[in-house]
């Protein structure tokens, strides 16, 4: 009897606290949309509140009509999902070699993939644009692709080495007497098994990269090439703030990102789960 | 002679030169040789369209942007040539610049604001010639310009428009009371504000912070000076605790009073960032503030139900007189480019008089005058809020007065030196005394940098 | 018998294989596999992190203004930072904001997994909706709360003043310096708490069903269940999540630049602000630097020991 009012007490106190801190998560984000929802003069008015009467679409419709949104969407697409190919191609190959073969170096080279997050961005990007000037890359899409891989392949790399080690040994070594090579057991047997902690490095990078500012910011002159966190950005102009087109453009940013994570955040969390065990 | 012949080549193609010129020059270059001929043959036929890389300012003018890229555009069509523009606003500028300078990929052409020349003074070419030129053409410059575009005796960059601060009032409280607008700080600005000022219906008599921001920094500059104070004496060496201690003293008391003592300005001033100011105006809530044309830009273009009811007045004064400082938005051309002929071109080209008359006619105020000539542009007589802002301009002084505009005084003024004393005072518990000698330290230690 | 130079040859070649297979030995039983597949993420650190890197901490021993060459000053820039009054409070908040955030955000983490494991309908919905935070650019998250925080327009203060009458005047939340440093904080835990949340979420899904049923036969409580099945369970997770935040914490810009810029009077100035500042307000790139890789040999170390600790702790 006890028993059972315990279970409910924690039932009761757990959906407490779910309560609580959706409340937290989505208030800012209902308050963007409300915002985005309302004319200047009804956001400066401190009337209607919590639903604009009358809810109006002009900032949406300034925003696409007006503005380049629509170019700096298609290229955060092309960064976004070009920088996570990279990074998740590089990331898994290094994590498995990492994870499973023996070679000369490995160890130094797995805690060094950490270090490199201690360097800030704020102040390697001066180096980095250089660097990347010297590669040619400088104002080009192509340049951004090349360099968002610097800050999320060391995520992707340790998490994939956490989910490698979880996958048994036992299976590569089966594939191996049955014929196949190192490589061959690797790409048959453990990249699918591998699938979800792929996907969930794979969406990690990709969010780095949709949100990313400061690269795209310097490394990008030619504004048919801007990004949509640039871009965002322009409607800050000294102490006059387009709050409007702020707040419809952060939504339109955002929806995207939130509905594949909510599609996909289950693959996520398998990822995560024997990646994360084994660290 | 191929980059002599190319050069020439270019002149004609953007219309600098004429035929015959290009010609003459040409034979001249070659030397009437065959191999000079052929290589003017090969050249004629596949000589790419020159493309010229312009930074500009994104004014929150839209309207003015979209103007001045339009006179670029048709510039280039004219000339033959292609241009890039980019834009970027206040926040963005600096990193793009520093990166771009350090990758040794500057743009061709900059729009930079009044730090600029100063900051960037290694890259940026001498352009004494073309500035001296068009300032003649326009009445010679305003003083406050020409001190901050010549840098060691050389003119780097050409002043185009400036922007300043004004004071706002609320006309409709003002007149409701009886009231003329305050000319000096103390005691007129207190009094007006605690006659004016309804706390209990929150609307508040004054409205300027002292945080680290534009506005912040822009007043406890003004301030400074109103008391016949300042951070540099005449000679350009720190006076911020020493010659001029003691009026410092006084004018730092007394913005830290407007907080503390008078209680005229609103709860939360002290976090408000350069937006603050505009948005509590806007809704309302002050009768008073300092603040660029921006604000007044904003309340015209969104038809502010305040619009009407605001009255611009010069920036009150103190003790030792009234200052203001203005910034002067200015071209500068990177001493990397190859195009500079171009560029100098393109400069003559926006700075025509009907073209910036163009400009201003839409800039709601914010493109103030740096020319003498320009003043009297009738312009400034189609709104009587207007005349502020002219004669806010027209009495200007620079970072580092009564001294010249060093590098030391804009950094001075980009650390927030005078901001970050006052909130140590505010904020920081410490006594006007400490935090003037600790930001007194500050400045010295950047004037030694500095100085090598 | 064969003759010696007949045998010479055969040893010599011996001797040559001997040799190269001690040097493949060295190397490593994989080592061609092994350095195909690194060598994408070797090539990619060295020429877009490590060189750049190199290249600041040689900018951090330099004195450097911007379009002119360096001049040489050695450790001169830290020496002098070590006793600059703004450093050391910037090192200071930066604490303060970074153990602060991550405190919070390891709390609310746990909380939130501990909720999630249980089962409650639309439990996948409900994770994505947690996720938002994390997911959204920090930018316009950031701007999100400035206009929530504003003083005279904020719904922060509309809600505590107007509608619930918990106070009778709005707080200035980023103009007051306990305010500020605990709103800032505030806005870093809102969006960096999924993520321990998620990884939490998922260290415990790992955690097999027995070892729980095991713990309540010996008859023991949800609390100790949780301090001695779930916590240990999640030593390694945690270890590694706090490290990687307290990481990106320390060095997250965003969020305290755009909401106070270092304000009020400091009050939040941390160490990557005052390097923006430095870098792009004083334009002295060398500096401005050395206050960004102050801090890097005691945060590698901490790393270090931390990745050996975990390599030992953790079952191989």
């Amino acid at each position: 009897m006890r028993v059972r009012v315990l279970a409910h007490a924690q039932g009761a106190a757990a959906y407490a606290i779910l309560t609580a801190l959706l409340l937290v998560v989505a208030f800012p984000f209902y308050w963007m949309f409300v915002s985005s929802l309302k004319s200047e003069e009804q956001m400066r008015s401190l009337t209607a509140m919590f639903w604009p009467s009358p809810a109006v679409l002009d900032n949406y419709r300034q925003l696409l009509g007006k503005t380049d949104f629509g170019a700096w969407y298609g290229n955060s697409i092309v960064v976004a999902v070009g920088s996570t190919l990279v990074a998740t191609a590089i990331g898994t190959l290094g994590a498995y070699a990492l994870a499973r073969l023996k070679f000369a170096g490995r160890a130094f080279m797995a805690s060094a993939t950490l270090i490199t997050y201690l360097v800030p961005p704020s102040i390697l990007f001066i180096p980095l644009y250089a660097q990347i000037r010297t590669l040619g890359l400088a104002d080009s899409l192509t340049g951004l692709v090349a360099a968002y891989p610097s800050f999320t392949v060391p995520f992707v790399t340790w998490l994939l080495m956490g989910y490698f080690e979880s996958i048994p040994v036992e299976l590569e070594e089966a594939a191996m007497i049955d014929g196949a090579t190192r490589f061959g057991a690797f790409r048959r047997v453990i990249l699918p098994l591998a699938a979800p902690g792929v996907l969930a490095a794979a969406l990690f990078a990709f969010t780095q990269a949709w949100n990313e500012f400061l690269y795209a910011l310097v490394f990008i002159t030619n504004v048919k090439l801007r990004t949509l966190p640039v871009g965002l950005s322009t409607f800050i102009t000294g102490d006059v703030y387009g709050w409007g087109f702020l707040m419809a453009g952060a939504v339109l940013t955002t929806l995207p990102v939130i509905a594949a994570y909510t599609y996909l955040q289950k693959y996520m969390v398998e990822g995560l789960t024997a990646g994360s065990v084994k660290g | 002679m191929d980059q002599r012949l190319r050069h020439l080549a270019e002149q004609l193609d953007t219309g600098l030169i004429a035929r015959r010129e290009f010609l003459r020059r040409a034979a001249v270059v070659t030397g009437g040789t065959a191999a000079g001929l052929a290589a003017l043959r090969t050249m004629a036929s596949g000589q790419p369209k020159t493309k010229l890389r312009v930074w500009l300012f994104k004014s929150f003018v839209t309207n003015a942007n979209d103007v001045l890229g339009r006179q670029i555009e048709a510039w280039a069509k004219e000339r033959n040539v292609e241009v890039e523009i980019d834009w970027a606003t206040f926040g963005d500028r600096e990193p793009k610049f520093v990166a771009a300078i350090e990758a040794g990929n500057p743009p061709d052409l900059a729009e930079m604001h009044i730090m600029g020349p100063t900051r960037y003074k290694a890259v940026l070419r001498d352009v004494s010639a073309l500035a001296g030129d068009i300032a003649r053409g326009k009445g010679g410059l305003l003083p406050f310009a020409e001190t901050a575009m010549k840098i060691d005796g050389k003119f780097l960059a050409v002043a185009r428009y400036s922007m300043t601060t004004v004071f706002f009032i609320r006309r409709d409280v003002m007149e409701t009371k009886g009231l003329k607008p305050p000319k000096v700080y103390d005691p007129d600005v207190v009094e007006f504000a605690r006659k004016t000022q309804d706390p209990s219906k929150d609307l508040f008599g004054f409205g300027q912070t002292l945080n680290r921001s534009d506005d912040g920094d822009g007043f406890m500059e003004n301030i400074l000076w109103d008391y016949g104070g300042g951070s540099w004496d005449k000679d350009g060496k720190p006076a911020l605790g020493t010659a001029f201690r003691a009026q410092n003293l006084k004018a730092l008391q007394f913005a830290v009073d407007t907080i503390q003592k008078h209680k005229i300005q609103p709860p939360g001033v002290m976090g408000w960032t350069d937006v603050s100011n505009n948005e509590a105006y806007m809704a309302g809530k002050l009768v008073t503030t300092n603040n660029g044309a921006s604000l007044y830009y904003a309340m015209v273009t969104k038809k502010h139900e305040l619009a009407p009811k605001t009255q611009l007045v010069l920036t009150p004064g103190g003790p030792g007189g009234s200052f203001v400082g203005s910034s002067c938005y200015n071209w500068a051309i990177f001493a990397k480019s190859k195009h500079a002929d171009l560029c100098e071109d393109m400069i003559r080209w926006v700075e025509d008089e009907k073209r910036f008359g163009e400009y201003l006619q839409v800039s709601v105020g914010q493109a103030g005058p740096v020319y003498k000539g320009r003043v009297d542009n009738p312009y400034w007589k189609s709104d009587p809020n207007f005349e502020a802002i002219v004669q806010n301009i027209v009495r200007s002084v620079n970072y580092g007065h009564p001294g010249p505009l060093t590098s030391a005084a804009v950094e001075v003024r980009a650390q927030h030196i005078l901001t970050d004393m006052a909130g140590r005072v505010v904020v920081g518990g410490l006594s006007a005394e400490a935090a003037l000698k600790e930001a007194h330290a500050r400045v010295e230690e950047i004037h030694k940098m500095r100085r090598t | 018998m064969a003759t010696p130079a007949a045998r010479l040859p055969a040893a010599a070649a011996l001797r040559r294989r001997g040799a190269s297979v001690a040097f493949a030995r060295a190397l490593g039983p994989d080592y061609r596999l092994g350095y195909l597949f690194v060598a994408p993420i070797v090539v990619l650190v060295l020429a877009l992190v490590a060189y750049p890197f190199g290249y600041a901490i040689y900018l951090s021993m330099t004195r450097k203004y911007v379009g002119v060459p360096p001049v040489w000053v050695g450790f001169d820039n830290y020496v002098k930072l070590t006793w600059d009054g703004f450093f050391q409070r910037a090192v200071y908040n930066s604490f303060i904001f970074t153990f602060g955030s991550v405190g919070v955000k390891l709390l609310l983490g746990m909380a939130m997994a501990l909720v999630l494991t249980r089962r409650i309908r639309f439990r996948s919905f409900w994770t994505g909706v947690l996720l938002i935070p994390w997911v959204a650019p920090t930018v316009v998250s950031a701007l999100n709360f400035l206009w929530i925080y504003d003083y005279s327009l904020g719904v922060l203060n509309y809600l505590l003043v107007k509608v619930f009458h918990v106070l009778p005047r709005g707080v200035g939340w980023l103009s007051e310096p306990g305010t500020a440093m605990a709103s800032v904080i505030a806005v870093n835990v809102w969006r960096g708490f999924p993520f321990f949340g998620i990884s939490f979420l998922a260290g415990m899904k790992a955690i097999p069903a027995e070892m729980y049923e095991a713990a309540a036969v010996d008859g023991a409580t949800a609390l100790q269940r949780f301090r001695h099945v779930t916590l240990p369970a999640l030593k390694n997770i945690i270890v590694i999540v706090v490290l990687l935040s307290t990481i990106w914490t320390f060095n997250d810009f965003t969020i305290i630049y755009i909401l106070t810029k270092g304000g009020p009077g400091g009050a939040t100035q941390v160490l990557p602000v005052l390097t923006y500042e430095i870098a792009f307000g004083a334009q002295r790139l060398g500096e401005a630097i050395a206050v960004a890789l102050y801090m890097l040999p005691a945060m590698a170390a901490v790393i270090i020991v931390l990745a050996r600790y975990m390599r030992k702790g953790g079952a191989r």
